[in-house]
């Protein structure tokens, strides 16, 4: 009787103990793994005032599972190396989510790290959200289930463009192909040849050159103006973009360029006159949406001081696909577990102020929206404190924007 | 120095008990600190001993990297190459192209000697984006640690292991090879090649094997980093890891045997703890190896190794009293100026100017108070605490000298 009523009691004390640890569950871990000291910092940190942006917004909408989220900083010294180390201590620290964005060859690191985390400790995955490796092979090849790209790629990137332009009526019939030798400027090569049927084009040359080596780009810019090309599609990024467009202004060419970075912080400051008139495909523009925009801009600015630009607001809006599949999860006893949240996200949308976004379940890629803008003096929203800024020629929808699932992705689902 | 041996004991004890010391993170900075170590010894064997200063061993080390990641493919831990053998690859690989690459540049020496070594090594960080099969592009090429011989390899314990067992087995072999003729001859290469030649060696062929002799171990760390982090990415070929292991090779000591091992464990140590805490490091990082160079030409081991092998003569308590003190004042001044330099930061980022309105200046938080940034009180204590350091300083350096003089 007497040891009855104890187990009796043992057993509801256990009960309630753990409904409270139910409801008390862990606080979400969310490591941002970035290039945020040395030379390559600028980039790392716009990542992380974007990611602070928006975490604080999911924070202030009540967190996950009652909890706010609390998000770890890892610098990754810029190398895989470092990535490496930092994944691995992320992951003891208790971080069920990676982010980082900044470059495609610590992107590979980081999705590799994260898939052979997940093999060797199966129920306790980690799920990787690249916020902006554009690299084919991360959704190709290297795909897996727990790694979810919310930025574009450059098929991507490129097909928007082309489509953009040739819409406008500045395509020309003549296009060249103009990039770095390494697999981004193949990716942006290949992906133009490709369009050239659709869109009824000739490419009539193409060229991979050196990267970040070149000081005098007079020599391309001759060749650009012997194949008499109109357009020149480059995947070119820094100096190779800069010195790209001044030496073809030096040499007196009208043809136009198409490119995917010139938003970069400190481009449009640089090249000042000679970037007028060309084009770029970007997730974002100031002045698509105005209603749902310009508070946003607003409300950005107050957080953390800048309008956001360049990598930023697709940041952010990568991160609103992430509050949307965390608001279909329900929190375990351990916190957040992480296969549920892949499933959530790979169903996820989100309504940004630029359209809607999705994530495709078959390679875990973002389908979202693209603006293609031309550089002119009349845009809303100045670039670098020049009086030039980005006009948006034409939005490109979701599913216009989107590319088919590469062949080299074959994905391993659990179950 | 009699007390060498009894020290090298307890290092390795301590090294080998680690995994149940420290935590996770910190056996993660073990393992990268072991594999700095060793490619500083490789460099320290071609810089230190034999005087050839080389900017870019970074092929070799990367030259092993890939080597192992594409073995470790190739074999899956089993058949002729198991999991814990996989340096030998990275080793062969590095040997071979040591000796083709040392064959061209041990052909000049010194400041030439130092731009084909750059150049050879720009040559291949050059190549290595365009050959995507070899390379991976840029993503890099991937792998997968095996288990072999019964032990999984999936555990950060067992990569410390593997890891530590290969750093001390090629330091034990760079100081064996240090105590033979060949080793040997590397010292009189170092000091006074011409005389070298005049007493019948090859200085060519001497210098070429020692290269490829250094460019082997280089080759062998450089397969332990891409066995630890199960991957290699052609940055490894960047320049700045040739730099960073001259720089650890200086700071350490580049011409005591384990100064450069000491140096570049030191260094990445030091990385792992203050990335995270500042991120101004690097700032940091540079300030080191200008004050070593300025101070401590010989590096730190290299500077207490003579410390040891020449008293002072003033006796144990006494020199005891003198370190403490100098030590005791440098800590203050270094506060100050992490002090001024972390205020300063905050001072000027992004972040903080975004919280500016309208003149007011809200208050930094740093070391746990609340500095108002207008107000003279946080410079003056930075400065302060500088200055204060400073004089002490040079307070004890006076009395030493004072000391000395009423000595002789």
């Amino acid at each position: 009787m007497g040891f009855q009523k104890f187990a009796r009691g043992t057993a509801a004390m256990a009960l309630v103990m753990g409904a409270a640890t139910a409801a008390q569950a862990e606080p979400l871990k969310i490591a941002l793994v970035e290039t945020l000291s040395g030379p390559q910092a600028s980039t790392g940190l716009l990542y992380r005032d974007a990611v602070k942006y928006q975490i604080g917004k999911i924070n202030e909408a009540g967190g996950f599972g009652g909890e706010p989220i609390e998000l770890l900083e890892f610098d990754n010294q810029g190398g895989p190396v470092g990535a490496a180390d930092r994944v691995r201590a992320a992951i003891s620290e208790g971080a069920t989510v990676i982010l980082q964005g900044s470059s495609s060859a610590v992107a590979g690191q980081v999705t590799e790290d994260v898939r052979k985390y997940n093999l060797r400790n199966a129920g306790n995955e980690v799920i990787y959200i690249n916020l902006g490796g554009e690299a084919m092979e991360l959704t190709g090849s290297k795909c897996h289930y727990y790694h979810f790209r919310t930025s574009p790629n450059a098929a991507i990137r490129v097909n928007t463009l082309l489509d953009g332009m040739k819409e406008a009526d500045v395509l020309g019939d003549n296009v060249y192909a103009m990039n770095q030798n390494y697999s981004w400027g193949v990716d942006v090569q290949d992906n133009t040849v490709a369009a050239a049927d659709r869109l009824g084009f000739t490419v009539v040359e193409q060229t991979l050159h050196d990267v970040n080596k070149i000081q005098d780009f007079s020599p391309y810019v001759q060749r650009i103006q012997a194949a008499d090309a109109d357009t020149v599609i480059t995947g070119n990024w820094s100096n190779d973009l800069l010195l790209l467009m001044k030496a073809a202004s030096g040499a007196g060419i009208d043809a136009r360029f198409g490119t995917a970075f010139l938003d970069q912080p400190g481009n449009i400051g640089n090249a000042g006159a000679v970037a007028e008139g060309h084009f770029l495909s970007a997730p974002f523009n100031p002045e698509v949406n105005p209603e749902e925009t310009a508070p946003f801009m607003e409300d950005y600015k107050s957080v953390t001081g800048h309008y956001p630009s360049y990598v930023e607001p697709a940041t952010v809006f990568g991160m609103m696909l992430l509050q949307e599949a965390l608001k279909e999860v329900e929190p375990t006893e351990n916190g957040l577990n992480a296969a549920d949240l892949a499933v959530a996200l790979e169903n996820a949308t989100a309504e940004t102020p630029m359209g809607t976004i999705s994530m495709r379940g078959a390679d875990h890629q973002a389908i979202l929206p693209m603006i293609v803008q031309e550089v002119s003096l009349d845009a809303q929203y100045k670039a670098d404190d020049t009086e030039y800024g980005f006009v948006p020629i034409k939005v490109i929808s979701a599913a216009d924007a989107e590319q088919p699932v590469q062949d080299s992705c074959q994905m391993k689902r659990p179950g | 120095m009699k007390y060498a041996p009894l020290l090298l004991l307890v290092t390795v004890a301590v090294l080998i008990a680690l995994p149940w010391l420290v935590s996770g993170s910190m056996l993660n900075a073990a393992v990268q600190m072991l594999i700095a170590a060793l490619f500083a010894m490789a460099f320290g064997l071609l810089c230190g001993q034999a005087g050839m200063l080389s900017f870019g061993h970074a092929a070799y080390f990367g030259v092993g990297a890939f080597a192992a990641v594409h073995a470790m493919n190739a074999f899956g831990g089993e058949g002729l190459l198991p999991t814990p053998l996989l340096p030998l690859v990275g080793g062969a690989t590095g040997l071979v192209s040591g000796l083709l690459a040392g064959y061209f540049s041990t052909k000049r020496t010194g400041v030439y000697f130092a731009m084909i070594t750059l150049a050879l090594a720009e040559l291949l960080h050059a190549l290595a984006p365009h050959l995507k099969t070899v390379f991976g592009g840029e993503a890099g090429v991937s792998s997968f640690r095996m288990p072999a011989w019964g032990i999984g390899f999936g555990s950060l314990n067992d990569v410390y292991f593997l890891t530590l067992v290969w750093t001390l087995l090629c330091i034990g072999l760079l100081y064996l090879f240090s105590k033979t003729p060949l080793g040997r001859l590397a010292l009189g290469l170092r000091e006074n090649a011409h005389r070298l030649r005049f007493l019948g060696y090859n200085t060519h062929a001497l210098g070429t094997l020692i290269f490829a002799i250094s460019a082997m171990f280089a080759g062998i760390a450089g397969a332990l980093q891409s066995m630890n982090i199960e991957a290699a990415n052609y940055v490894v070929l960047e320049s700045h890891i040739s730099t960073a292991v001259v720089l650890n090779s200086f700071i350490g000591g580049v011409r005591v045997f384990l100064g450069p091992a000491i140096g570049g464990a030191v260094m990445t140590f030091f990385g792992h703890v203050t990335s995270d805490l500042t991120r101004v490091w690097l700032l940091y990082q540079g300030i080191i190896f200008v004050l070593v160079m300025m101070f401590l030409p010989r590096g730190l081991v290299g500077e207490l190794v003579e410390r040891i092998r020449n008293p002072s003569g003033e006796g144990l308590a006494r020199t005891l009293s003198t370190l403490l003190a100098r030590l005791v004042s440098l800590a203050i001044a270094a506060f100050g100026a992490v002090f001024l330099i972390e205020f300063l930061q905050r001072f000027l980022s992004p972040e903080y100017r975004a919280g500016v309105t309208d003149g007011n200046w809200p208050d930094i938080a740093l070391f746990s108070y609340d500095w108002a940034p207008l107000s003279v009180l946080p410079w003056a204590f930075g400065l302060g605490l500088f200055g204060i350091g400073i004089a002490l300083v040079t307070m004890v350096n006076r009395r030493v000298a004072a000391r000395k003089e009423a000595q002789a």
